[in-house]
């Protein structure tokens, strides 16, 4: 009896193993991307069934929020097991990811099936190489993204107002070339008795899709400089430099023209500003300007146009212009067991194909074969933007320190805005606490 | 089969085998990491990079005791505990008096007190960051349109950001304070006030020598659990300000995560919270100390 029951359990648990191990044996491949929940995300996931078609390889999203996808990714990475096996981190994550192994070097392969000529050099730089300069890459371009402004065409174009500017100003109103143009009209349509206001810009004290992703596109077009260079990444007499101060008064200016309670706005609140027409300008990252120009969303869908990051001078009256430059590159996690089904993933992606689909759904590709293409202009209303920005994108620190950093140049310039410090001792205090974070990490 | 197993297991093994598991459960999810992140407050280390963590004794102690920016955020955290749990204890204890008596729909009126108590934090932390825009909110909105009162930047302006934290978790913790305080004056001897009134002692005498005497250990230890637990408060400062505007409204807790998940210096974050940890423990003592002597007379 006793022999019976011991023969039959026996053969029910090898029935149990031989079943889950013909399971594993037949399970699909599934590729788990992980990004930032917005409308990129579902559109590649949507072009990813193109991939599943071909390869037979099936793939889905993990999507954050973006005020939580920089922690929820590096809790994951720290944890040396991901829910992921493809990514795409902001820009300047990259050193970070890279510092602690949790990318897939893509060195060889890059040189093998991607031709770098496609993209600028800024963008390969910014979402693949790391260090900078080492030739060493991690990722391929992934979104391209950039600070864009977008400004209500409707105010600009009246002749009312046009006519009151240029009496003001002694200039046309019209699309800013200058960040001092910027003061200018953001001023002129300061109206709080009307509920209406000149502009809306990030402030909140975030290190990601907070107050730097702005600031420092005025900053750099100022001449200001973070620091003195890769090498000695000395910062004080840099980032605090009469060109670096300047910027900062002129974004303290600027804040005199945002809407009562902006010294949180980040992503969601200045876009909410100008659909609901509480303000004139925004600035924002380009992907995010389906939301403007969506009818159910947007009350001024129909009267929004966009325009490129304007220029400014130094104080020696040298002109300078940068684009504050956003995106993501698109990596392979280091603890992915599907290493070469993302590989695949990665080759689809870069296919000049893929990429025209992408842009054909109104995204932005950084695919030179797209942009320099004329029918690139026709796909969506700021494709001429992304043309003009190309060139001129600049991107900030991807050392692992930049989020501490960026943070706190945040959190010091939030302050300056509000008159808690004035703009040159929030520079001063940025410089030497750059250098304190540096000096800690062992860089001097 | 039961009976059967416990024909052959000795009732003391039986009770082993049922708290086993307990114990188990206890020394991996609180003791270990408990005793490991003890361990790597002495240390160097940065979780997200890796690697073994670099033994540096006290110096992240020293660091952080030493840090004028830590200091401002215990500043911040003591003004906002301060302001909520007194805030919490006014109207709580005001409320309780007033329904400490019987009268019509009182079940009803009382669990609707009770409600904000039971929503998740971060949910109406999310509501309240709506309900405060400036722009947008329903408050301005009201005092803008009804009181003709300029518009409040509420959780964007120095001025008014920890106000905001402090108005929200009163609404969510007011009822705490408000159960505590019934359950305390429910336990006075009707018979008392009674005899009070043939006496014709006034509601301030009754106040003093027969209602607090009696509800004070369950107000320090009502007081006492929110104190603790808006010391480690980071939900709602995560949702509704951002620890913003400038540095205004970084508590500790805030700063700890911070430290731990941004910045990656897990030792020094673990440091930090053990400093908290030792300061709640301090507190806690003062409460505990001062119940015993209420208990004792």
């Amino acid at each position: 009896m006793k022999a019976k029951g011991f023969k039959l359990v026996s053969a029910g648990l090898l029935m149990l193993v031989a079943l889950t191990l013909f399971g594993y044996a037949k399970e699909d491949v599934t590729l788990t991307i992980m990004w930032a929940d917005w409308e990129p995300a579902h559109l590649l996931l949507k072009l990813a069934k193109d991939f599943t078609k071909e390869t037979g390889i099936k793939v889905r999203g993990n999507f954050v929020p973006w005020p939580q996808y920089h922690d929820k990714m590096f809790t994951e990475f720290a944890s040396h097991r991901t829910s992921f096996d493809l990514c795409l981190p902001d820009s300047q994550w990259i050193g970070e990811a890279v510092e602690g192994g949790h990318l897939l070097d893509l060195t060889d392969w890059i040189k093998e099936r991607v031709d770098l000529n496609n993209y600028p050099d800024m963008v390969m730089r910014s979402y693949g190489e790391y260090p900078d300069g080492s030739g060493r890459y991690y990722g391929v371009p992934g979104l391209l993204d950039f600070v864009l402004f977008a400004y209500r065409k409707d105010l600009f174009d009246d002749p009312k107002e046009k006519a009151a500017f240029k009496e003001k100003y002694g200039y046309e109103l019209g699309v800013p070339e200058t960040w001092e143009q910027i003061r200018d009209i953001a001023e002129f349509f300061t109206r709080p008795d009307k509920n209406l206001y000149g502009i809306a810009l990030w402030q909140a004290p975030l290190a990601t899709a907070g107050l730097v992703d702005e600031f420092l596109g005025l900053f750099w077009s100022k001449g200001g400089r973070l620091w003195s260079g890769r090498e000695k990444k000395k910062v004080v007499g840099y980032l605090n430099d009469e060109a670096g101060s300047e910027a900062a008064k002129l974004w303290a200016e600027l804040y005199k023209y945002h809407p009562k309670g902006a010294a949180n706005y980040s992503v969601s609140e200045a876009l909410t500003a100008m659909q609901q027409g509480l303000v004139a300008m925004i600035a924002t990252y380009a992907a995010f300007y389906p939301a403007l120009l969506d009818p159910e969303k947007s009350l001024y869908h129909d009267k929004i146009g966009f325009f490129t990051s304007p220029a400014g001078t130094d104080p020696s009256g040298k002109k300078h212009h940068y684009v504050q430059l956003g995106g993501q590159g698109m990596s392979i996690s280091a603890y992915t067991p599907y290493k070469e089904e993302c590989k695949k993933f990665l080759e689809w992606w870069l296919r000049e194909e893929t990429q025209w689909k992408f842009a054909e759904a109104g995204q932005i590709t950084p695919d030179k074969r797209v942009v320099e293409n004329d029918r690139f202009l026709k796909l969506a209303p700021i494709n001429k933007v992304v043309r003009e920005s190309l060139p001129l994108l600049r991107d900030f620190w991807e050392i692992p320190e930049y989020n501490e950093m960026a943070e706190y140049m945040s959190r010091k310039l939030n302050q300056a805005c509000l008159g808690q410090i004035t703009p040159k001792e929030a520079m001063d205090d940025i410089a030497k606490k750059h250098e304190e974070i540096l000096r800690a990490r062992g860089y001097y | 089969m039961l009976d059967k197993i416990g024909g052959r297991v000795s009732d003391r093994a039986l009770k082993w085998i049922f708290l086993i598991p307990t114990f188990l459960f206890l020394l991996f999810i609180v003791i270990f990491p408990l005793i490991w992140s003890l361990g790597l407050s002495f240390c160097d280390y940065n979780a997200a990079r890796g690697g073994s963590p670099r033994f540096v004794g006290f110096n992240n102690y020293r660091h952080i005791l030493s840090s004028r920016e830590v200091w401002e955020r215990f500043a911040i955290t003591g003004r906002y505990v301060a302001l909520a749990v007194l805030g919490e204890f006014v109207i709580g204890f005001t409320l309780a008096l007033l329904l400490n008596r019987e009268f019509y729909g009182k079940g009803l009126i009382t669990t609707l007190f009770l409600l904000p108590m039971m929503f998740s934090p971060v949910v109406i932390g999310t509501f309240f960051r709506l309900m405060l825009d400036a722009n947008w909110g329903i408050v301005d909105y009201l005092l803008n349109r009804l009181l003709g009162l300029p518009k409040i930047a509420w959780t964007s302006s120095p001025k008014f950001a920890l106000y905001s934290l402090v108005i929200c978790d009163v609404w969510i913790w007011t009822p705490f304070m408000l159960l505590m305080s019934l359950a305390g004056l429910s336990t006075v001897p009707r018979y008392l006030y009674e005899a009070a009134e043939i006496d014709r002692a006034s509601w301030w005498f009754k106040f003093r020598y027969i209602t607090l005497p009696y509800i004070a250990p369950l107000l320090i230890l009502a007081l006492l659990f929110r104190s603790m637990d808006a010391l480690r408060f980071f939900d709602k400062v995560y949702v509704l300000t951002g620890g913003g505007p400038g540095e205004m409204t970084q508590t500790v807790p805030y700063y700890i995560y911070k430290v731990a998940f941004s910045y990656w210096r897990t030792g020094e974050s673990c440091a930090l919270a053990y400093i908290l940890v030792i300061m709640i423990i301090g507190l806690s003592s003062i409460y505990i100390h001062y119940l015993n002597r209420l208990s004792a007379r």
